[in-house]
């Protein structure tokens, strides 16, 4: 994530052409060379992204309401759920409301007995070969019985920065964001970092 | 890159500037010394005292013929050659049994001196060698050196960018004062 980042977001390639022509349609002598107008350019570029890194927050990139599930109900309804809402994980609360873990399809496969991270074709194999297709091992299980516990959580103050660095070094795919109670009140999935990246490339365009 | 390639450049020149600046440039540059040139020649030359000093003419390059410049805001303008005009006339005082020395000294010093209070206008050099080597007639004015022609002759220069710098309408002089 973090490399894939740097790509990203790596300053604007101007070519020392561009800012001769762009020197030419500003009227008066400007008394800098292209090249050290680029490396400004640069620099700034560099550290207006910083800036807008550590400016977006949770808060203001979130997904919510959030779609969370209580750790007594069952897997396949879970499951009902999570395929309804159209989301491929959700944060686990307790009967108090209070965040308990997290639970997502690699949680399921895990339960199925296929490793972290099968391909679907995998899974196909798998299922064309055993006709049970071990689907079966996640009846009468709760959601509590397979969460991953205890989950990673973050605040509505943490940086867009922070979390995507929190998303390569723990590897993980979404992040409940938790209220001073314990209450989850929201969460970042990789798509809204992917949003909030855009939102910061737009900005800089206008 | 190394010593040697840091030699070869490499680098761009910016582009040339369109005709209307050119013409900006030659009129306020005219006015400019017209105005210092008057002084100097009609009023003041019969009374010793003298109002222009070559830095001007350096100074009129930036002041109207790139007026962006951070170097040619009056900040610029007005403390580099001050500055550069104390630092000249004390050295020619301290060091002028030694003038090579006291002309080294005047630019060197006053070069860090603009740099140390963002004042760096390249003329202010010049006008401090001009304390060393003006002659007779500089060396007699003493400290009066940074008031007339100096600061006087800078403020003169700086009125007359003021009002032609800002005539075009792409053009806008200062970018800043201080």
């Amino acid at each position: 994530m973090k490399e894939q980042l740097n790509e990203d977001f790596s300053p604007l390639n101007i070519s020392e052409h561009d800012i001769i022509e762009a020197m030419k349609r500003i009227q008066g002598y400007i008394d800098i060379t292209p090249g050290d107008f680029k490396e400004v350019y640069q620099a700034a570029y560099a550290l207006a992204i910083k800036r807008l890194f550590n400016t977006l927050t949770a808060g203001s990139i979130m997904s919510k309401p959030v779609i969370s599930v209580n750790r007594e109900i069952a897997l396949v309804q879970a499951a009902a759920l999570l395929a309804e809402k159209q989301v491929s994980g959700a944060p686990v609360i307790d009967h108090e409301g209070k965040l308990v873990g997290i639970v997502s399809e690699k949680d399921f496969l895990q339960e199925m007995g296929f490793g972290a991270t099968p391909s679907f074709m995998q899974i196909a194999t798998h299922c064309l070969n055993n006709k049970s297709c071990m689907i079966g091992r996640l009846h009468n299980r709760t959601v509590g019985d397979i969460m991953t516990s205890p989950p990673i959580t973050g605040t509505s103050e943490m940086t867009i920065g922070t979390i995507s660095a929190l998303f390569a070094d723990r590897q993980i795919n979404r992040l409940p964001i938790i209220d001073d109670d314990g209450r989850p009140i929201g969460i970042v999935t990789r798509t809204d970092l992917a949003h909030s990246f855009n939102m910061i490339g737009r900005e800089h365009k206008s | 890159m190394n010593y040697f390639q840091k030699m070869r450049g490499g680098g761009q020149s910016p582009p040339k500037v369109g005709p209307a600046e050119v013409l900006w440039s030659w009129i306020g540059s005219f006015l400019g010394l017209a105005a210092v040139s008057l002084l100097h020649f009609n009023i003041l030359d019969q009374t010793g005292l003298m109002m222009i000093i070559g830095s001007f003419g350096a100074s009129a390059v930036l002041i109207y013929g790139a007026i962006r410049s951070p170097l040619a805001q009056p900040r610029n303008l007005l403390g580099g050659h001050i500055l550069s005009a104390i630092i000249g006339v004390t050295a020619f005082q301290l060091l002028g049994g030694q003038p090579w020395l006291a002309a080294a000294m005047a630019v060197s010093t006053s070069i860090a001196l603009m740099h140390l209070t963002k004042t760096l206008h390249p003329p202010g050099g010049a006008t401090a060698l001009i304390a060393v080597i003006g002659g007779e007639s500089v060396h007699n004015l003493g400290y009066l050196y940074v008031v007339i022609p100096t600061a006087l002759g800078a403020g003169v220069m700086l009125i007359v960018a003021l009002l032609i710098n800002n005539i075009p309408k792409g053009r806008k002089y200062p970018e800043f004062w201080f």
